[in-house]
């Protein structure tokens, strides 16, 4: 089954990287958008679903990277040469907001997330370097669409690879302690707040690294567009939807986000409401299958398969 | 401005304001135990309901208030039956589960008034808007002189529940201890729902009172939902007299800072995140545990 499934994925992967050859651009677009919200959401999950720290703060981390990006590209270094640096100075500032916030627990590190968030969002329309609320440009002639278009991809395979591998390693294992009971973790000698910055760092990186390409394709950000509130609570939404604490989860949930956008986004009567979808979808999942989409397709699969089995 | 009359007349405006506004999550956390996110929503519903019944039928918004408040105390009492009674109650601390739920509540409510008020920015003009009057040598908006009585008119309605009546006590009972208020006799259930209710005529009403200060979006109440927590935080979550200190810190420090500082203003939300962060962190248990730990470090 595992064996089977890394086939799938590997072909999947050489197709989708292959697609630029035989796809047309309005088709690659929504795959670009597609593994976007799959980096995100993977990489949301790395703390909010194996460590159960719920943040709406993740606009912050994803600003970073673009912000980085388009001001060294400015002054005229590669825009890809640049990544990693944004996803280091991410990784930075997830420490420097984490030593205070966790020691938060539940909800109120949620509620001091909105707070971070907000506060990075006014910061960067009030100072100058940033651009104000009017923001920047990327300078001419640093667009390649295949270039970013694969990049994007193989970001995105790598951000569900790491995901997998963080599960099942030490390290998810301590995770999962600190989200089923902190004090037991703690008692049982794991040390929660390293841990939990361990977490917060890793995702934070990934997300600046998605913040970046997106900055790339679309050549101009401003605090409205990469801080904006909106997109925390996509990145919130995708794995909780789709099934929080999982691989395939955010994966699925980043699939109904993206296919729904773009559904909707035609829809000239909804350009504003969307959003009322996802929250409808929330209610639905926190009410009636907590453990989202993905739950619902195992408890829908393993009651076809008993049915199966009694009429053998 | 620059007076110390001005900044603390200014603060105690505003404070009323805040302290109407953080009320209504205080009573549902009390007790429920529940961090209501959708009041950010229910505030901005709030301000349109206040201008949907200036712009059809002319009503002064102070006077839709009295329409408004009841009219959101049905609609909160309807919601916890629909929607909050359904999860698995909240222990000592709220759950994530709540919180979630009423994120997506928000989320609902703020697109509804997208779909029927589109995203343009609204407010409402008064035939008294641009007045402004002179208290104790201040000059000062006759609206937030309006706000300012709304919001005490509000709270001493408030008090008189909470203090004189079975179904406060039943509510200061079920805060306390729902246990022991399940084993005096207290219908836990429909007490909850009622405060639900209170809460949410809180925030409709507090969003009317805004809506005469402010210009609104359907994104509008985010920064005050993100106050109301600071101020509850501060206040110590479950006191009612520390709730009125939250809101009268916050609002000596937002107005001090903008009379004292050259902090340009687009920074004055950023003072509640702060207050917020540092309170969280530093002094978990808000004003009263602060004093509590002055008092034993001084002895």
């Amino acid at each position: 089954m595992r064996r089977l499934s890394l086939a799938a994925g590997a072909s999947l992967a050489v197709f989708t990287l292959a697609a630029p050859l035989f796809l047309e651009r309005g088709t690659l677009n929504d795959v670009w958008s597609l593994a976007f919200a799959v980096i995100l959401a993977s990489a949301w999950n790395i703390l909010g679903g194996f460590a159960g720290q719920v943040s709406l703060g993740y606009s912050a981390f994803l600003g970073i990277g673009a912000y980085t990006t388009v001001l060294l590209s400015l002054k005229g270094m590669d825009p890809f040469l640049s990544l990693p640096i944004g996803a280091l100075l991410a990784a930075l500032f997830s420490l420097v907001i984490g030593l205070p916030a966790f020691r938060l627990r539940g909800p109120y590190f949620t509620i001091a997330t909105i707070g971070v968030g907000e506060a990075v969002r006014v910061c960067a329309s009030s100072v100058s370097f940033t651009g104000g609320s009017s923001g920047l440009r990327m300078p001419a002639g640093s667009f390649d669409f295949t270039r970013n278009y694969e990049a994007m991809v193989v970001l995105a395979i790598l951000t569900v690879a790491v995901a997998a591998l963080v599960k099942r390693s030490a390290f998810g294992q301590a995770l999962a302690a600190i989200k089923q009971d902190i004090d037991a973790a703690e008692a049982l000698g794991v040390n929660s707040t390293r841990f939990k910055l361990g977490a917060h760092a890793l995702s934070a990186a990934v997300v600046a690294l998605a913040g970046s390409l997106y900055a790339i394709n679309f050549q101009y950000i401003a605090p409205g567009s990469v801080f904006d509130f909106r997109l925390s609570l996509s990145i919130v939404l995708m794995p909780i939807v789709g099934g929080v604490g999982t691989i395939a989860g955010p994966v699925l949930g980043a699939l109904v986000f993206s296919t729904l956008q773009v559904k909707l986004l035609s829809i000239p009567a909804l350009r504003d409401s969307y959003l009322f979808i996802y929250g409808a979808l929330l209610i639905v999942v926190m009410l009636f299958e907590p453990k989202g989409i993905l739950g619902l397709l195992r408890r829908v699969f393993t009651r076809r398969l008993r049915r199966f089995y009694a009429d053998a | 401005m620059h007076d110390i009359a001005g900044v603390l007349v200014n603060s105690v405006i505003s404070a009323a304001l805040y302290a109407t506004m953080a009320y209504g999550l205080a009573v549902i956390y009390g007790v429920m135990r529940i961090i209501n996110l959708a009041h950010a929503g229910l505030m901005m519903l709030g301000a349109y309901a206040t201008f949907s019944l200036f712009t059809r039928f002319g009503l002064d918004p102070f006077l839709s208030l009295l329409v408004v408040g009841p009219l959101f105390f049905l609609f909160g009492v309807v919601l916890y039956r629909l929607v909050v009674s359904r999860l698995p109650r909240s222990g000592a601390t709220p759950s994530m589960e709540s919180l979630l739920l009423l994120f997506g509540v928000w989320l609902v409510l703020q697109n509804l008034a997208y779909f029927i008020w589109t995203g343009d920015t609204q407010s409402i003009l008064t035939a008294y808007t641009m007045k402004s009057v002179a208290v104790l040598g201040v000059r000062v908006g006759v609206p937030s002189l309006f706000v300012f009585a709304g919001s005490v008119l509000s709270l001493v309605f408030l008090n008189v529940v909470l203090k004189a009546t079975y179904l406060g006590k039943a509510i200061r009972a079920v805060t306390q201890n729902r246990d022991a208020a399940l084993l005096a006799g207290v219908d836990a259930d429909s007490i909850s729902a009622v405060a639900f209710g209170l809460g949410t005529a809180f925030a409709g009403v507090a969003g009317g009172m805004l809506s005469t200060l402010y210009a609104f979006t359907p994104d509008f109440g985010r920064s005050f939902l993100l106050k109301a927590f600071c101020i509850i935080v501060l206040g110590g979550m479950e006191s009612v007299t520390g709730v009125a200190a939250g809101a009268l810190v916050l609002a000596f420090l937002e107005n001090g800072l903008s009379a004292w500082t050259t902090l340009p203003t687009s920074f004055q939300d950023a003072v509640s995140f702060t207050l917020l962060f540092v309170t969280l962190v530093a002094f978990p248990q808000g004003l009263p545990g602060l004093f509590a730990r002055l008092r034993t470090a001084f002895r």
